[in-house]
């Protein structure tokens, strides 16, 4: 088999680093079964193994770095699942996947199956810098001026087991992107970055601190606005630096670097990092090009050939087959090739599970994957799987093939790409229920032509405050609340986490589940009636703000 | 007290631990106890004196200690002797370690050999510590003296 | 993390936690076993309750179970929990039917 595209490829060394944390963290299963860790002690060690106790069983949080798997990797989360789980998994909005059903007992054995595709579940959770997100469209999507792919790789390495940074005041989540359309909500993380290209032919970096979703959501501000790439490690290490030295460590809720950040201010953070960077040897932090590039020579790049009539064939598809003609438009994205364009795959099938996907679904997108796009797959922030690099002219047969296992679902970005965290059905945590109240909206509105004529719209549901399915993001954004042990839900509207991203505003009291779902059926319907041409929902609320959009939703209640 | 030596440098036992205030007046001291909300470049004034700087747990989780040590180490350049003591957990010797910590004061109970093994347990690191390290085949991957 | 447990009219409590190898819920019975199945938890009434359950978390290690806890239910037969987190856990993930508890999983 050829080099997997899009992704590190590891080595001897890389593998045996591997295989000793596998041992280290079952030597942690042992010490906890025998007694000799108590299970606070054993907490944070499985956490920062990907490993929580949810409501029925444990669960297994996979990294699957930048997003990016190659067909082997999915081949091996569907033998999971399978294996270990009950024949499915949950992709997640931080771009990883989940297993739900898992037994303490036989994690190493599944840690030891997925090392032998070069994967694993370092950092997946637990108070360390989580797995690195990025753009799902990275070296494919024309708008990108710096596949961030490289850089997300260098971070993720230096963020593994580093040793001053494992046992933070909370968690810490990074994302980088190098298109100037922010597809990785950069401004809602601890630390988002955006790569574009500096004088020298070498990345700099736009760096935004203390964003977050969560309990106090905050949009992230900047404290660099050019980052040389030869600082960057020095950069993060002086960062990250200050919020362990001085984040609070008192209270669990105001503990993420967002708090510290408020605190103190943007200037004077930035001042700290300044401080931190004069005492430090910046030659023992340097990124030197050398390194970045001896990273970069472990990707493969896909050698990208079609047809000179690729686009005329797609585009007399399109001519022919409305239904093909609706998908193609909500679900692809142009590619840097003129001749391939990306294909998203939806997660979502109207009254499904959002992200939820069986053993033989991630099989076939494996297979469908080998077929079509270099073996190649990304998980998408929204829960979606991005095969990126697809000949226009063999983008009918790929739709044909997703249509025969239900993966042809045409509503990326739109209202029936619901975004929603496990809820109150797996979630130690949680309220209420995200599940079942996304169904019942997805298939309210599951009609593709329906969801066409709405456009774009998102919905965001979150079973509590934590905020997993971002809420506060969502164009519309539900909290699943609870009310005397009974769910409710709270609206929430205008939240985007694009450029020029905002946190929604909240409608009006929380509503249980089926009022819910009416209420937002009328607040849509309000929306159809009062829109001027060619404006979206964004737009007619930004026009008009949210007074007649409360009437519609509270009208009959 | 039991120690657990994370490197070649012989521990030594110091009759008095001071705090970072009673620093000043006690001109005679030679080791302190820091406080775990303590900046350790509030010793730069003593480094002269200072032959041990104890680093205190209060629970294992908090990670203040690998920023203190490394900061003796990094900023002030500090080559005395560095202790951690309080509830720590064998998972963390290596990071101690690769922070600049030179020995343990040992919880009771502790199993010396899991320790021993912590210590050595990955071959590689991604990431440069403040120990004398080789290159890895390029990239971020380093070997470091152990 | 102790959540109070209010006891309404008509109301008892039983004592729960997962366990230690699989994760799964039980629910501690007459015996002091932790038993599958809800319908095998002894009910409890509110002043006997802390006794019991300070005994159960200090033999959690030795009976292989980790974060246990009180849970008001209804007092039929079997008991029902009051709130819909702990019907949940009783009975399994409501958008699985075939995973639930009595589907035997």
């Amino acid at each position: 088999m050829n080099a997997p595209v899009g992704h590190y490829q590891y080595d001897q060394s890389d593998r045996e680093f591997l295989a000793a944390r596998i041992d280290e963290f079952s030597g942690q299963v042992t010490r906890r079964i025998d007694g000799s860790l108590s299970e606070d002690e054993f907490k944070p060690l499985r956490l920062m193994n990907g490993l929580y106790l949810q409501l029925h069983a444990y669960m297994l949080r996979v990294a699957i770095p930048y997003g990016t798997i190659d067909s082997q990797q999915m081949r091996m989360f569907a033998h999971i699942a399978r294996r270990y789980d009950r024949d499915y998994g949950h992709f997640t909005t931080r771009q990883n996947i989940q297993f739900n059903w898992i037994k303490l007992e036989e994690t190493p054995d599944i840690l030891r199956d997925l090392a032998k595709v070069d994967m694993h579940a370092i950092q997946t959770s637990g108070n360390c810098i989580r797995n690195v997100t990025s753009d799902e469209f990275a070296g494919a999507a024309a708008d990108e001026v710096v596949d961030p792919r490289v850089h997300a790789e260098i971070l993720r390495q230096w963020s593994t087991l580093h040793p001053e940074f494992t046992f933070l005041p909370r968690k810490f989540k990074i994302a980088i992107s190098g298109s100037p359309n922010d597809r990785v909500a950069a401004r809602f993380h601890d630390i988002g970055i955006l790569a574009r290209s500096g004088a020298d032919g070498r990345p700099v970096f736009r760096i935004f601190v203390g964003g977050g979703l969560g309990r106090t959501p905050i949009i992230g501000q900047e404290i660099f606005d050019a980052v040389p790439e030869e600082r960057l490690l020095a950069t993060l290490e002086a960062i990250v630096r200050v919020y362990n030295a001085h984040g609070r460590r008192d209270n669990i809720y105001k503990a993420r670097i967002k708090i510290l950040v408020q605190a103190l201010g943007i200037d004077a953070y930035r001042e700290a990092v300044e401080a931190e960077l004069q005492q430090m040897d910046l030659e023992h932090y340097r990124l030197t090009p050398e390194m970045v590039d001896a990273i970069r020579a472990r990707f493969a790049v896909p050698e990208l050939s079609a047809p000179d009539n690729a686009s005329q064939e797609l585009s007399a598809r399109r001519e022919t087959n409305p239904e093909f003609d609706l998908w193609v438009r909500s679900n692809t994205h142009p590619h840097r090739d003129a001749g391939h364009i990306i294909a998203v795959v939806s997660l979502k099938p109207a009254g499904g599970i959002p992200g939820d996907a069986t053993s033989a679904q991630m099989d076939r997108l494996a297979d469908l994957a080998d077929e079509y796009s270099f073996g190649e797959l990304r998980i998408t922030h929204l829960q979606n799987i991005v095969l990126g690099h697809v000949r226009q002219d063999r983008l009918y047969d790929l739709w044909q093939a997703l249509k025969e296992v239900d993966l042809a679902s045409a509503n990326i970005g739109l209202i029936g790409d619901i975004v929603a965290c496990p809820g109150l059905d797996y979630c130690a945590l949680a309220n209420a229920r995200s599940i079942p109240i996304a169904q019942k909206l997805g298939a309210r509105f599951g009609d593709a032509t329906l969801q066409a004529e709405i456009g774009a719209l998102r919905i965001n549901i979150s079973g509590c405050i934590n905020a997993c399915g971002h809420h506060h993001a969502g164009h519309i954004g539900l909290l699943g609340v609870d009310k005397r042990g009974e769910e409710f839900f709270q609206i929430t509207l205008g939240g985007r986490a694009e450029n020029g991203a905002s946190i929604g505003t909240i409608l009006g009291p929380a509503l249980p589940e089926d009022d819910t779902v009416d209420a937002i059926a009328r607040l849509v319907d309000c929306y159809l009636g009062i829109r001027q041409r060619g404006e979206t929902f964004l737009d007619t609320l930004d026009r008009l703000g949210d007074v007649p959009f409360k009437e519609a939703a509270y009208e009959t209640v | 007290m039991k120690l657990f030596e994370l490197n070649e440098r012989p521990a030594k036992f110091h009759e008095a631990l001071v705090t970072l205030s009673e620093l000043a007046e006690n001109t005679e001291a030679r080791a302190v106890l820091l406080d775990i909300a303590d900046d350790a470049t509030a010793l730069k004034p003593y480094l002269n004196r200072l032959e041990l700087v104890v680093l205190r747990f209060p629970i294992f989780r908090d990670g203040r200690v690998f920023t203190q040590a490394r900061e003796l180490r990094e900023y002030l350049r500090f080559s005395g002797e560095i202790r951690a003591e309080g509830h720590v957990l064998p998972d963390q010797a290596a990071f101690l370690k690769r922070c600049g910590v030179d020995n343990v004061v040992l919880p009771e109970g502790s199993d010396v050999e899991l320790w021993e093994k912590q210590l050595h347990r990955f071959p590689v690191a991604y990431q440069r510590s403040v120990l004398p390290f080789r290159p890895v085949e390029g990239g971020l991957r380093i070997e470091e003296d152990s | 993390m102790k959540r109070p447990v209010r006891v309404g009219a008509g109301e008892k409590l039983v004592l729960t936690a997962n366990r230690l190898l699989d994760g799964r819920i039980v629910w501690r019975d007459h015996d002091g076993h932790w038993a599958a199945r809800v319908g095998a938890a002894e009910k409890l009434d509110a002043d006997a309750v802390s006794d019991v359950l300070e005994e159960a978390q200090a033999r959690a290690q030795q009976d292989g179970v980790v974060g246990v806890y009180e849970v008001a239910v209804r007092d039929v037969d079997p008991p029902e929990p009051v709130t819909v987190r702990e019907r949940i856990r009783a009975h399994g993930p409501t958008v699985h039917p075939e995973f639930s508890v009595e589907a035997g999983q």
